[in-house]
């Protein structure tokens, strides 16, 4: 080991990484505070974090307006049937009981990057000298005509946040009788869980299969191809469902008339289906734009890799879904978790002014179920490279299951509930 | 702790920019720690925070690992001597240096 080589560096690294320094903060006699928007995978976790990797001598307020945790990944299962949402919800009461974190149930409407301040829709102002955006995604539901009003008349629902689109839609497909038809639309990549709408047509089509064997799921994909583990769900589909998934590549939905449940393409024909789950193209959350973060294309927030400082704003931190990734990095609730420990670490040193860490390290680990039971997996970790300034995935790391087994069933329940109690507990 | 006792500090210390010089050494080791601990971090995701898994479930309980016990076990995944579902694709991403701050920060000893 070399740690004086790690450290050296380090140290090099701290005239372009300016910290706040923490003589002015003691001579306030105040704690440095770090807000936090968001409570999902990535805030959570980096608010947890920062008070832990500080020993609790920085306070953290964690912004957000929903009332418990609730997890995407495994909802999949709720909208098969097979699990509850109860299962996947998790209280807050950890962050703040065992953490000590103040959480606001609230909104944030307004961030002021030079006054350094945010402004919650509640009318409360907040200072801040280190500010974690998490919002997660937005759903781009204008960008497919009639979308947004079929959504908000309860026709067709997304279920890509977790929450009660995902139980409504379960129930739409329940109520649908035998023989009827549910149609599924996946948006071009990026968006949020690229395995995600492959997995949720494993679980459609398991329940049709289980309880309406007459029925059938027709998989309208944007893209050109199956984005993630692509030959494990074909083949999965091929051994599990033959018969009861059409899968129809490059067939962009660009309007949904709600009344008569009917989806338009850029060139097929129109489709007629009984269940209509479109999700639509998604960019970072609301709040990062509003600020003007969303400085890549004015979709996603370009971030500094060591810190996840956003590149246009000071003292800014994002995480999650909202950034421009790195190459081949997904868009995943583990990522954001991972995230958010090198930006809770960079954003302690930084208060500190202690050198950050030059070569941070993130994993990815993705469970997705093709039925009940039986799970494939795709994993990859990402070394921060110093020339490039960006993680780059680590060649000869990282892969997938050979195939679906049940032992990496058992071993995803394991996962998910160790990364809620890691994020929230 | 003994993740520290074997720091190689004198290097940097010159370059840490802190005020006071009795704190020289102290801040040295808190930024130390935040790197160690922030690096073991990583597995928490799956393994539960500090390598405490989630009680009632299977995911293999690093916490009550020694260190050596958790270092051997993950070279041994890097180098294909030992299978497993994913951690032999996972501990392929680590240095063999990184692999030996994790298992000094997360070993029961």
């Amino acid at each position: 080991m070399n740690r004086r080589l790690f450290l050296g560096q380090s140290a090099a690294l701290l005239g372009t990484t300016a910290g706040i320094n923490k003589l002015a903060l003691a001579s306030s006699s105040n704690k440095a505070q770090v807000v936090v928007v968001g409570a999902g995978y990535g805030g959570a976790t980096a608010a947890k974090y920062v008070r832990m990797l500080s020993n609790n001598s920085i306070s953290v307020t964690l912004i957000e307006p929903n009332d418990n945790f609730i997890s995407c990944p495994l909802s999949n299962l709720v909208v098969g049937g097979e699990e509850k949402i109860g299962a996947l919800t998790t209280s807050y009461d950890g962050l703040t009981d065992k953490y000590g974190i103040n959480m606001v149930k609230d909104m944030v409407s307004k961030i002021d990057t030079q006054k350094k301040t945010v402004t919650t829709a509640g009318g409360s102002t907040i200072a801040y000298d280190k500010l974690v955006l998490s919002p997660g995604i937005n759903m781009y539901m204008d960008s497919i005509e009639g979308l947004a009003q079929a959504n908000a008349d309860g026709v067709t629902l997304q279920a890509w946040k977790a929450g009660p689109e995902t139980v409504a839609l379960h129930k739409q497909i329940a109520d649908m009788p035998d023989g009827g038809v549910v149609a599924l639309s996946i948006p071009l990549a990026p968006y949020r869980c690229p395995p995600g709408p492959y997995e949720r047509t494993c679980q459609i089509a398991n329940y049709l299969k289980n309880n309406k064997p007459k029925s059938k799921l027709v998989v309208f994909d944007s893209n050109a191809n199956i984005v993630s583990k692509g030959g494990l769900f074909s083949k999965a589909w091929a051994d599990l469902y033959e018969g009861y998934i059409d899968y129809r590549p490059d067939n962009k939905v660009v309007a949904v008339d709600g009344k008569t449940r009917t989806l338009k393409f850029e060139f097929s024909d129109d489709f007629k289906a009984d269940v209509l789950n479109v999700i639509p193209t998604m960019g970072a959350g609301n709040i990062v734009v509003d600020t003007g973060l969303a400085n890549m294309n004015n979709r996603w927030a370009e971030v500094d890799f060591l810190n996840f400082e956003s590149t246009q704003a000071k003292d800014v931190h994002i995480v999650g879904d909202s950034i421009q990734v790195a190459p081949r990095m997904p868009k995943s609730g583990h990522m954001a978790n991972q995230q958010a420990k090198v930006a809770a670490a960079a954003i302690v040193s930084e208060l500190n002014d202690f050198p950050i860490n030059p070569q941070p390290v993130v994993t990815n680990t993705c469970y997705s179920f093709v039925n009940d039971r039986d799970v494939v997996h795709v994993a990859s970790v990402h070394q921060y490279d110093p020339t490039e300034k960006t993680f780059l995935p680590v060649k000869g790391a990282g892969g997938l299951s050979a195939e679906p087994n049940r032992i990496e069933g058992i071993y995803a329940w394991g996962w998910a509930k160790n990364i809620w109690n890691d994020t929230v507990g | 702790m003994k993740t520290l006792k074997s720091l190689s500090l004198i290097g940097a210390s010159a370059l840490l920019s802190v005020g006071a010089s009795t704190s020289v050494l102290a801040d040295e080791l808190m930024a130390e720690r935040i790197y160690n601990q922030s690096l073991a971090a990583t597995c928490a995701s799956c393994h539960g925070t500090n390598g405490v898994s989630v009680a009632g479930q299977d995911m293999p309980k690093i916490s009550q690992l020694t260190h050596e016990q958790i270092a051997t076990a993950l070279r041994q995944y890097k180098s294909d001597e030992k299978s497993g579902t994913i951690m032999h694709q996972l501990a392929k991403g680590y240095t063999d240096e990184q692999i030996e701050i994790i298992a000094q920060v997360l070993g029961k000893d």
